[in-house]
């Protein structure tokens, strides 16, 4: 691939080149587009139908009043920036999701590199391994980190009794609280991070490394200079897939502390869950859940240019 | 709409059922079409007690050449509430659905009025729970039956011989299993001052009483109480917010001594939490159906033996217990309305009743006071009368938190914990009684939005 | 970080210097102690739900043994029960059925979308390539409510197939990013000498393109495969009958009762519910990585 990398845009000049044909190419190209049009069809009904329609449902939705029989307009938003509660949502949400996030690519990285050195015969155990929380359906394995994290029976504390030391009030402490959350969060994506990174690892060109530690370089700097911006693409892409993801996680919290102790771990999915399902608001609700959508909306639109940009370099 | 002889021998059959039940004037149903019915039920937790309805509404079934057919949508997660929030979205689905807690209120424009039907109960039964009223009759339209299977209330069970232990205190000579044999003088000083030196007791032996603070229903509802027994309105019924009072900075300074005596986990305890703190054995005591005692009497059969479920303690303004009642609703949208309406009738008749309370080992409470002297309070065992005290008895008047304001609001302050979460900010937050009833008030205004 | 830069340095010319060997075991060392920190992190958990699933409930409830160990003899009565006595075989079949025809249909979505979209180019396909992905950005804790009602008006409500149905929506977009960015570095020279060779574009996709993807493509299959195998918003909105229910959600609400929760057979539950998935990958990553090798060396 580095080869490819290194040859650019060669095959277009020689389609240039070829010019003479160009009335015949242009043919092609129609067709080609109508086929290419085609092919994404499935794609474009179900986004249109199964997420593009719901979704203007539900943004006209949060314009209502509660029993849904007024146009209110930003009233929903206007009434959520009002309130602490919200503030404290929003707050948090940011918390948990940025450092659940930073940590899951951290570990992943740090484990993709660590499982990347093994060698081969014993990669396949370890890899094995650590993808285990990847693969117990969250809604269950988080009930098994509940009944850790129970304040009567945790198995936790009972270590820390052994040791002599005192409990941890693991969900009753805002603190403790805020910070299972996240731990159970990072368990569970960081897998995810190690197998998408493993893959990116893998498709390294070896020569690159070999040339560099020809020129003197040290790990670090092989690092800086041939890992990271070969896997660029693919650390923007998981990071953003689990920014998202994580923002709207909801089954953690639903599970762990819905929500409490005084609301300190409530995050958008729960609250809005809270106001739109629980106490019969579901505009309010969909206004919860659509706050972030702005923001999400932009970053994701830049970062995804980036990457679309860079592929079209490397290819 | 024709009237057939088929809906008068529908009529008549109540009758027959050889019941207490005065049908003073016969509930007329119009005609329906044998055809189907759906109904989506709340999925009992007690085995075998969904059974005892599936074959209750198959008799009427039968009898009536409708075919019944119940999913049963569990609770858990809130699956019941998403899935009655999409029907009444989409505007179709089951006929009839179980409600719980605040579902009817919020469906209110859905669903299709009962009046005709409960006040038939009513004058069957006799007078119906305020609490039902309170959140079933809106606007003065009935759109919820109360069921007896799930419906609830939260009365105090405790460990028998931890409190004549460890606090000097007989609970079953206190309450014993027959409430003709309650003695004023004793009940009356169950309040909420002893009930405290005794938690205090309890708490130095190394056995505390375990009392949810977290935003759950268990926790929203005996803290409500609380709160009504000292008076505390968080709102009336004019919209108008009265948490700032000397009543609140009553409760919150009893509640502050009380929380101190409680395991410092019962903040993030939900509605199981206290279920496993008695299970356990550790607990002397918590507020809940005779839910925790049932699964004591599968894997902790010594503590199951030891509770007594009995009365709430009274306080300055009476003795009330938070109730917990689920409804039936019927969807504007359902096709066959009057068949729904007369099986809810059928459902509801003393004997179905019975059926049902015994199918549940008496965690079912109907909403009528008539219909509280099933046997099956009386020889639910051990020990023999532990739940004879759960439906409310004595003097102890049912309530639930967020009322008195209007059911809209009161929804709001149900389910956003407003209570619970003030007494955290309290005892756990270590905030002062003037800021937390400050950011109460804050958050009763939001509510009255709704 | 060391430890990735010696590795990768060829065999041969590590034995001729000394120093590199007992830098590369050193390196080698402190990645073993590493890896065992993390596992135990990862393997804590399902370690625990191991535990409870072989313990009978009177031992969970008393808590007064070692919560770690199995204190009271080994039972299998958990997993008896939660087959005999719950339908958690029908929810297993029923999950594999949704499961397989997601994995299918995605792949096919994805891989043809993604074909179009990073070989070929239309009108607006640079539009519809980032927006696919925005589709992340509307949760479905959101999005149950309108579907709820396309659902019901397909009659698909309380039906496993509804989930076929909406689960492409959470597997879809993400796969073609993946499938995007494999079909991308594929060399431009490949498809253009296969045109000019006069093969048609869905030949040039099966023969050459699906071939040299395969790595992109098993990694998408995985991931399709977890998301659909664990999803937990829909079903919880849509199946209420246990013969339609899938596992994530059959398991929770058939053994949580109100408040009494069935500790032994959910953590049972939990732990059959991972195998399936746990085997795929066990199977599939082998391939996944030789397939990512060899793609790696040829380029």
């Amino acid at each position: 691939m580095a080869e490819i990398a290194h040859r650019g845009w060669q095959p277009s000049s020689a389609l240039a080149r070829r010019r003479p044909v160009a009335h015949g190419l242009a043919r092609l190209a129609r067709r080609r587009s109508t086929i290419a049009f085609l092919m994404c069809l499935p794609l474009i009904v179900i986004v249109a139908g199964l997420v593009i329609y719901p979704a203007c449902y539900a943004i006209v939705l949060s314009t209502l009043n509660k029993s849904q029989t007024r146009f209110v307009g930003l009233g929903n938003f206007t009434f959520l920036l009002s309130r602490d509660v919200f503030w404290m949502v929003v707050w948090q949400s940011a918390i948990f999701a940025l450092s659940a996030v930073f940590f899951k690519a951290l570990i992943g990285l740090i484990t993709a590199h660590l499982v990347n050195n093994l060698p081969s015969r014993g990669q396949r155990k370890w890899r094995g391994m650590l993808l285990v929380p990847w693969v117990i359906p969250l809604a269950l394995s988080t009930l098994g980190w509940w009944w850790l994290f129970d304040p009567t029976h945790s198995a936790f504390n009972w270590i820390i009794r052994a040791f002599g030391g005192t409990d941890i009030p693991w969900l009753s402490d805002p603190f403790w609280a805020r910070f299972s959350v996240i731990l159970v969060n990072i368990w569970y994506g960081a897998p995810f991070f190690l197998i998408m990174y493993l893959a990116a690892l893998k498709s390294v060109p070896e020569q690159l490394y070999e040339a560099a530690a020809i020129d003197g370089a040290n790990a670090w700097q092989r690092f800086v200079h041939i890992t990271l911006p070969m896997m660029r693409n693919i650390i923007a892409i998981t990071v953003l897939f689990s920014l998202i993801v994580t923002f709207a996680n909801f089954d953690i919290v639903q599970i762990m502390t819905a929500g409490g102790p005084r609301n300190m771990t409530h995050v958008f999915a729960t609250y809005a869950f809270l106001l739109g399902i629980r106490s019969g608001d579901i505009p309010l609700g969909a206004s919860v859940s659509l706050f972030m959508l702005p923001i999400l909306a932009i970053s994701a639109v830049f970062i995804l240019r980036g990457v679309r940009k860079r592929a079209r370099d490397i290819a | 709409m024709r009237r057939s002889s088929v809906t008068r021998r529908g009529v008549l059959k109540y009758a027959a059922l050889g019941t207490t039940a005065v049908i003073a004037a016969p509930y007329i149903s119009p005609t329906y079409a044998a055809g189907r019915l759906t109904l989506g039920c709340w999925d009992h937790w007690v085995p075998g007690a969904n059974n005892t309805l599936t074959k209750l509404c198959n008799e009427w079934g039968e009898k009536n050449k409708v075919e019944v057919q119940i999913d049963y949508i569990t609770s858990q997660g809130e699956k019941d509430k998403l899935t009655a929030a999409a029907e009444a979205q989409a505007g179709t689905g089951h006929d009839i659905m179980s409600h719980r807690d605040w579902n009817i209120q919020v469906h209110q424009n859905a669903l299709e009025p009962l009046d005709d039907v409960v006040n038939q109960l009513i004058k069957q039964h006799g007078p119906i729970s305020p609490v039902a009223e309170y959140l079933a009759k809106i606007k003065g339209t009935w759109r919820g039956v109360p069921t007896t299977v799930g419906s609830q209330v939260k009365p105090c069970c405790s460990r028998l011989d931890l409190y004549k232990q460890h606090a000097g205190i007989d609970l079953r000579e206190m309450f014993p299993p027959d409430e003709a044999q309650y003695d004023k003088a004793k009940t009356d000083q169950w309040n909420w001052d002893l009930y405290l030196t005794s938690a205090e007791k309890l708490f130095k032996a190394g056995y505390p009483v375990g009392l949810p603070m977290g935003q759950t229903s268990d926790a929203v509802d005996w803290v409500g109480a609380l709160f009504n027994a000292y008076g505390v309105v968080m709102v009336d019924d004019k919209d108008n917010i009265k948490i700032n009072s000397d009543e609140t900075r009553q409760a919150l300074e009893y509640l502050k001594k009380l929380m101190a005596v409680n395991p410092p986990e019962v903040y993030a305890w939900d509605d199981a939490g206290n279920n496993r703190w008695l299970v356990s054995g550790k607990g002397s005591g918590i507020m809940n159906p005779p839910s925790a005692w049932a699964v004591a009497k599968r894997d902790n059969p010594d503590v199951a033996a030891n509770c007594w479920t009995h009365p709430i303690p009274r306080g300055p303004k009476g003795r009330f217990v938070g109730q917990l009642p689920q409804f039936y609703g019927l969807w504007k949208f359902s096709s066959n309305k009057a068949a729904a309406k007369d099986l809810l009738l059928y459902i509801s008749q003393r004997d179905a009743v019975g059926q049902l309370v015994a199918a549940s080992f008496g965690y079912d409470l109907p909403s009528f006071k008539s219909l509280h002297d099933f046997d099956t309070w009386k020889t639910v065992e051990p020990p023999l009368g532990t739940v004879y005290s759960y439906p409310p008895r004595g003097d102890e008047q049912t309530s639930i938190a967020g009322a008195p304001a209007r059911s809209d609001v009161g929804a709001q302050i149900y389910n956003q914990a407003i209570n619970t979460v003030m007494v955290a900010k309290l005892t756990q937050g270590g905030e002062k009684p003037d800021d937390v009833i400050k950011w109460a008030e804050r958050e009763l205004e939001g509510t009255l939005r709704a | 970080m060391t430890a990735t830069a010696v590795a990768v340095e060829p065999a041969g010319r590590a034995k001729s210097r000394p120093s590199l060997a007992r830098n590369r075991r050193w390196a080698l060392g402190t990645s073993y102690v590493f890896l065992v920190l993390f596992a135990i992190f990862f393997l804590t958990p399902p370690y625990y739900m191991i535990v409870t699933s072989f313990k009978s409930d009177a031992e969970v409830a008393h808590m007064a043994t070692n919560p770690w160990i199995i204190a009271n003899g080994v039972t299998l009565d958990q997993y008896k029960l939660l087959f005999t006595q719950t339908d958690f075989l029908i929810y297993f079949r029923n999950t594999a059925i949704v499961t397989i025809c997601v994995v299918v249909i995605t792949m096919v979505v994805s891989i043809l979308a993604a074909f179009s979209l990073g070989r070929m180019k239309f009108w607006g396909s640079g539009i519809l390539a980032t927006g696919i992905f925005l589709t992340y950005l509307v949760p479905d804790t959101l999005l149950f409510i309108p579907l709820f009602q396309i659902v019901r008006g397909l009659g698909l409500l309380n039906s496993y197939w509804s989930l076929v149905l909406v689960y492409p929506t959470l597997t879809v977009p993400f796969c073609t990013w993946i499938m995007i960015g494999y079909f991308q570095s594929i060399p431009k020279e490949l498809d253009e000498a296969a045109l000019i060779d006069g093969a048609g574009h869905m030949q040039m996709l099966l023969k050459i393109f699906i071939p040299v993807a395969l790595p992109g493509i098993i990694a998408a299959t995985i991931f399709a495969f977890t998301v659909s195998w664990a999803a937990f918003v829909y079903p919880l909105a849509f199946l209420y009958s246990s013969d339609q229910q899938v596992l994530t959600v059959g398991t929770v609400t058939s053994l949580i009762r109100a408040d009494v929760y069935k500790w032994g057979m959910l953590m049972a539950g939990a732990l059959v519910a991972a195998a399936p998935p746990l085997v795929i990958y066990a199977f599939l990553m082998d391939y996944y990585i030789a397939g990512l090798t060899a793609g790696a060396t040829k380029g």
